[in-house]
């Protein structure tokens, strides 16, 4: 047996092939014709172009005259050729809403920084503010308790008194209120006085309660944890007009007068 | 209040505003209602983030804010400008400034739009880095939507010189990365614009590390892993 079809009659390969160029040219003739006269209705049937070698062969099977999928063309962008610009929207008053809106805003910013306490502390800045910290010298820190420490050289230095936070130019604003949790994670230092002198004297003096105690020694002085850097000089006649307190130690007699 | 009305137009029929700048029509009165309006926004959206600080903070920022935008506007709209003519744009310098303007107008009213859920993280939490690292999402967002803007309407615009105009959209994502880059050195030049709780009122910080080290540090710190000191 030979697997060879007759002579003159094509096999099915053959067929099939000649059956999809028909349907190719049929297409490709109905296209040209549209392009052409756009207004006009496609030929539904066209002769096919002639033969002048096979014969019309019979129809194929179904499943191969699945007709071609055509590729969906891309939407086209904003710009691109064959964008039809949307239509005009109507206004919906949007310039009236946002000047309400800026209006709005701006009566908020100015009620978030009006100052609300007794301290001048605005709502803005109001809430606790440990976890905003930037930890840096100098800090001004307070926990739950009436100490007020100053962070020097990664330790705490408590502000032994009123009167060496004024003199140390501070403001209730630029204490930070930290849990005490944030406090315990440093070291403790040397606590912060203020230790007057006037250039005309050799006496040294600790302002506390806004009296001056006299330190009677040096011994006292750095018995009493205090470094010469600590004093602050200042005219004889400012010190002169703060009363005097008891003397560091108490049984040390009464204080030089200046 | 006039000059608000330009935002409706951006933002509901932007295909006829991108045409009318393309056309060439009434640039300058679009230009003006944008530059009047994103300095609003933009001004009102500074004062929030320095309240945070202080009423100083709140004043400066408000007038930063909009110097930040405007002045890499200014830098950066020559590059695209003479990129684009090098590739065959026949768009003059005006309507590129416009372009770039409606970017940051959109940029800018998106701020605003934001401004309510920055009071509100402002009165209900303390932490600085995650109060910055909010504002830097917030502007991220806000940019990239002005960007978008941007984009889309290059492309209307230079559709009437359309030789090259593959290469022209490529210039204008470069161009964009340029902005961006440009945009948060002049941030960090400029700031703060939160201000550092510890720290006193100072209109400019000294200069000194950059903002990408600077955003990694606070995701550190938030995270967990070190204290920024």
């Amino acid at each position: 047996m030979s697997n060879q079809p007759p002579a003159g009659k094509p096999s099915t390969a053959n067929q099939i092939l000649d059956l999809l160029l028909d349907a190719l040219l049929e297409r490709q003739a109905a296209r040209r014709t549209q392009s052409l006269s756009p207004e006009s209705k496609p030929p539904v049937s066209q002769p096919p172009p002639p033969r002048t070698t096979q014969p019309r062969r019979p129809a194929p099977p179904a499943a191969i005259k699945e007709p071609i999928r055509r590729q969906p063309r891309p939407k086209p962008g904003p710009g691109d050729e064959g964008r039809e610009p949307p239509p005009l929207l109507p206004s919906i008053n949007l310039d009236k809403t946002l000047s309400r809106l800026l209006v709005l805003i701006a009566v908020l910013i100015l009620l978030v920084n009006v100052p609300v306490t007794r301290h001048g502390v605005s709502l803005a800045r109001i809430m606790p503010d440990s976890a905003a910290l930037i930890i840096r010298e100098g800090l001004i820190l307070k926990g739950s308790g009436p100490e007020i420490f100053k962070l020097e050289d990664d330790k705490l230095r408590w502000i032994s008194s009123l009167d060496a936070f004024e003199h140390l130019g501070l403001q209730w604003g630029d204490v930070h209120l930290v849990e005490d949790q944030f406090l315990a994670k440093f070291e403790k230092g040397r606590p912060i006085h203020v230790l007057l002198k006037c250039d005309d004297s050799p006496h040294i003096y600790r302002l506390e309660n806004q009296e001056k105690r006299w330190i009677k020694d040096i011994d006292t002085f750095m018995a009493e944890g205090h470094v010469w850097e600590d004093v602050r000089f200042v005219p004889r006649d400012y010190l002169r007009e703060i009363p005097d307190g008891p003397p560091i130690p108490e049984d040390a007699g009464p204080p030089p007068q200046l | 209040m006039k000059d608000l009305a330009v935002i409706e137009t951006i933002l509901r029929n932007r295909h006829h505003f991108f045409i009318e700048i393309r056309d060439g029509v009434g640039l300058r009165e679009k230009m003006r209602a944008m530059l009047v309006s994103s300095i609003m926004f933009l001004a009102l959206y500074g004062a929030v983030l320095g309240s945070t600080h202080s009423l100083w903070q709140a004043l400066s920022s408000a007038a930063k804010l909009p110097i930040l935008f405007l002045a890499t506007l200014v830098v950066c709209s020559p590059t695209l400008y003479f990129f684009n003519v090098l590739f065959g744009s026949n768009q003059s310098l005006t309507q590129n400034f416009a372009l770039i303007l409606t970017a940051i107008t959109v940029t800018s009213v998106l701020l605003l739009s934001f401004t309510p859920v920055m009071l509100f993280f402002l009165l209900t939490t303390s932490g600085y880095q995650f109060f910055k690292l909010l504002n830097v999402g917030i502007c991220a967002i806000a940019g990239w939507m002005g960007v978008l803007f941007l984009s889309q309407g290059m492309r209307i615009v230079s559709a009437a010189g359309r030789e090259r105009a593959g290469a022209r959209r490529n210039i204008v994502r470069l161009w964009i990365m340029l902005y961006a880059f440009v945009g948060s050195q002049m941030a960090w030049t400029l700031r703060p614009f939160i201000g550092a709780p510890s720290m006193k009122f100072e209109l400019f910080r000294q200069l000194g590390g950059n903002f990408y080290t600077n955003i990694l540090v606070s995701l550190g710190e938030m995270l967990g892993f070190f204290m920024v000191k």
